[in-house]
């Protein structure tokens, strides 16, 4: 894992030499009055005159101790966590307030993801070649191929403009503060629901459509023959024999999706205006925010060796033949 | 156990395509969307970037068959042109992003040993970097293009051709016939290119469709935000964003550019998924 962790660390801090001129260019486009030496003197406060190894080594020395630096927009707010100055005023950081909130939106997805594609996946596998086989495939390869903007556009117009059923934007409505606890809740779930259903209908697609094809390939094998050969109800065979085998795979699945649902919510946040990674991620490339952008760049990309881990021990804890050292 | 299975030079004819329906819907929508992206300049009734005041934002009509858009530009024949933009970024891209995958895993699955370790890790780290935000940062960074785009989604897209190049020589490496090409003193470029590299060809055909589906995405998700192809060039992806800001009282503009691109996408997966089920040696002994 170290030597993935240098390469995901050497990968953001390249992409970020990719751009031509640099901060000072853009600093002294604002100020016609910004003379070469001054430039200079800003190069050398960003130590952006040293070679770029030294730079990289500077860098890495400082995320190594979890310090990302400060965003370079007006605010200059910590990139990673909350900082306190002499005053004793707390600074909170960029990606500290926005973390939770693809988290949370991306947990409820995933769950979702979860219980609907097991169901829809087993049902069709079930029904192999019959009807709600045919409707669920054909469902499934549309919300595949389904652009998530167009979608989360045309529901955003229709729910929320034509008809008002739902908030179209951020998370909370005015006067959140002021609500009780149920009601804070329940203007949550209200703005959730636009975000969380666009951004779970790919990998929905997509897991349920393993489910199926793994179901399929359970079925077919003789320990299944022997359990309705022994007399077991068709639930038990299916649910309990069939099933269990077919979600092994599947965590290892959810590990490999995560990049995607942390990349796909950029998309997603821009058109909701939620403040969450994606929405960061995509204001900080607009505005050069070197920073930030290699602040998420890194930490986006050790949540996901840290998801896949977790997958791993997952797969190992759920799996009786790992977990008893057994081999084949 | 082969025999029953058709090559892939088979499975393109129609003959065979027709026992798979997903497959041949599929196929008939991508030679669909070719037919018109290639006599796209001959099918649009009008030029995708005459500006036209007088005709703003028309809802469909028989002059214009998707309305015009907020600069009076016909938007059928900016669809049209369009699919020029999508047609070209999938295959592209794609295209490089096979050839790069290709080339790696084939390497670390004939050499093995510490040129597969490395390789593999180099797979790894890859994967574990949310892409479109490396999409996103390059893109942004680099000023967008088309041609930056198909370069940069092509580089961030190979690591899947690259496992399964892998496991694909690695199953094979150590058959008879290779083994025998190998004693018979074929060098390592003709064991790779001759032996190996056509045995794997199916399982890469049926990833690199799949993929072009997600690199249309891509590309539309970028030029929605406003990253992709830049104007006056028309892509469904900017089409789209156009449209938004008309959503309240010109629906056309951002309804066909969303079909288009979910039509597309639909095609391309149709065909993967259905050349995969017909190249599988798995899926004929089920249906015995």
């Amino acid at each position: 894992m170290i030597p993935m962790l240098i390469g995901i660390s050497l990968i953001s801090f390249f992409i970020m030499h990719l751009a031509p001129g640099d901060i000072t260019a853009s600093e002294s486009a604002f100020n016609p009055k910004a003379s070469e030496e001054s430039r200079q003197k800003l190069r050398a406060l960003y130590n952006l005159d040293k070679p770029l190894i030294t730079q990289y080594g500077l860098w890495l020395k400082r995320i190594v101790k979890l310090d990302f630096g400060n965003s370079f927009a007006s605010h200059q707010r910590p990139v990673l966590w909350e900082t306190k100055d002499d005053k004793g005023n707390v600074t909170k950081g960029m990606i500290q307030d926005a973390l939770p909130i693809t988290l949370m939106i991306n947990l409820i997805g995933l769950l979702i993801i979860f219980v609907l594609s097991i169901f829809l996946g087993v049902v069709s596998a079930v029904n192999q070649n019959r009807w709600p086989d045919r409707l669920i495939t054909v469902i499934v390869f549309i919300g595949f191929a389904i652009p998530g903007f167009w979608l989360a556009l045309l529901l955003m117009y229709w729910t929320g403009v034509t008809h008002s059923w739902l908030p179209i934007s951020g998370l909370h409505s005015a006067g959140y503060e002021k609500m009780g606890q149920i009601a804070q809740y329940l203007d949550l779930f209200k703005h959730l629901i636009l975000p969380v259903f666009v951004s779970s209908l790919g990998g929905l697609a997509s897991i349920s459509l393993y489910v199926r094809n793994g179901m399929l390939d359970v079925l077919q094998q003789e320990f299944i023959t022997t359990a309705r050969a022994k007399g077991l109800t068709e639930n038990k065979v299916v649910y309990g024999h069939a099933l269990r085998n077919t979600l092994l795979p599947l965590i290892t699945i959810v590990g490999l999706s995560i990049p995607g649902l942390i990349g796909g919510s950029v998309i997603g946040e821009s058109i909701f205006a939620i403040s969450g990674m994606g929405k960061l991620f995509f204001d900080a490339v607009l505005m050069r925010d070197f920073p930030v952008v290699m602040g998420i760049l890194t930490i986006g990309s050790v949540l996901t060796l840290f998801g896949n881990l977790i997958a791993d021990i997952g797969y190992a804890w759920a799996d009786p033949r790992i977990r008893r050292g057994i081999t084949n | 156990m082969h025999g029953q299975i058709p090559e892939l030079g088979e499975a393109l004819q129609i003959k065979i395509l027709t026992q798979n329906p997903l497959a041949l819907s599929g196929f008939i929508i991508i030679v669909a969307v070719l037919f018109i992206a290639i006599f796209a300049p001959w099918l649009s009734p009008y030029d995708p970037n005459y500006i036209d005041i007088h005709s703003i934002l028309l809802p469909p009509s028989v002059s214009h068959f998707m309305g015009t858009d907020g600069l009076g530009r016909d938007v059928f024949s900016r669809m049209l042109y369009g699919s020029r933009i999508s047609l070209l970024v999938g295959i592209v891209a794609v295209g490089i992003a096979t050839v790069i995958g290709t080339f790696l895993g084939a390497i670390a699955g004939f050499y093995r040993g510490y040129t597969d370790s490395i390789i593999m890790r180099f797979v790894d780290t890859m994967l574990s970097i949310p892409t479109f935000f490396l999409i996103l940062a390059v893109i942004a960074f680099l000023t967008p293009s088309i041609w930056n785009i198909m370069i940069v989604i092509g580089l961030t897209s190979w690591m899947g051709v690259t496992r399964l190049v892998r496991a694909e020589f690695l199953s094979l490496r150590n058959r008879e016939y290779i083994l025998a090409a190998e004693a018979m003193g074929a060098s390592d470029f003709r064991l790779i290119s001759k032996h190996l590299l056509p045995n794997s060809l199916t399982p890469i055909i049926v990833t690199s469709v799949l993929g072009i589906a997600s690199a249309v995405l891509t590309e539309s998700g970028l030029s929605f935000l406003g990253l992709g192809v830049q104007a006056p060039q028309s892509s469904w992806g900017n089409i789209l964003t156009d449209g938004k800001e008309y959503i309240q009282f010109a629906w056309w503009l951002s309804l066909f550019p969303g079909l288009a691109i979910l039509i597309t996408v639909l095609g391309y997966n149709l065909l993967g998924e259905g050349l995969r089920d017909l190249l599988d040696p798995k899926n004929k002994n089920q249906k015995k």
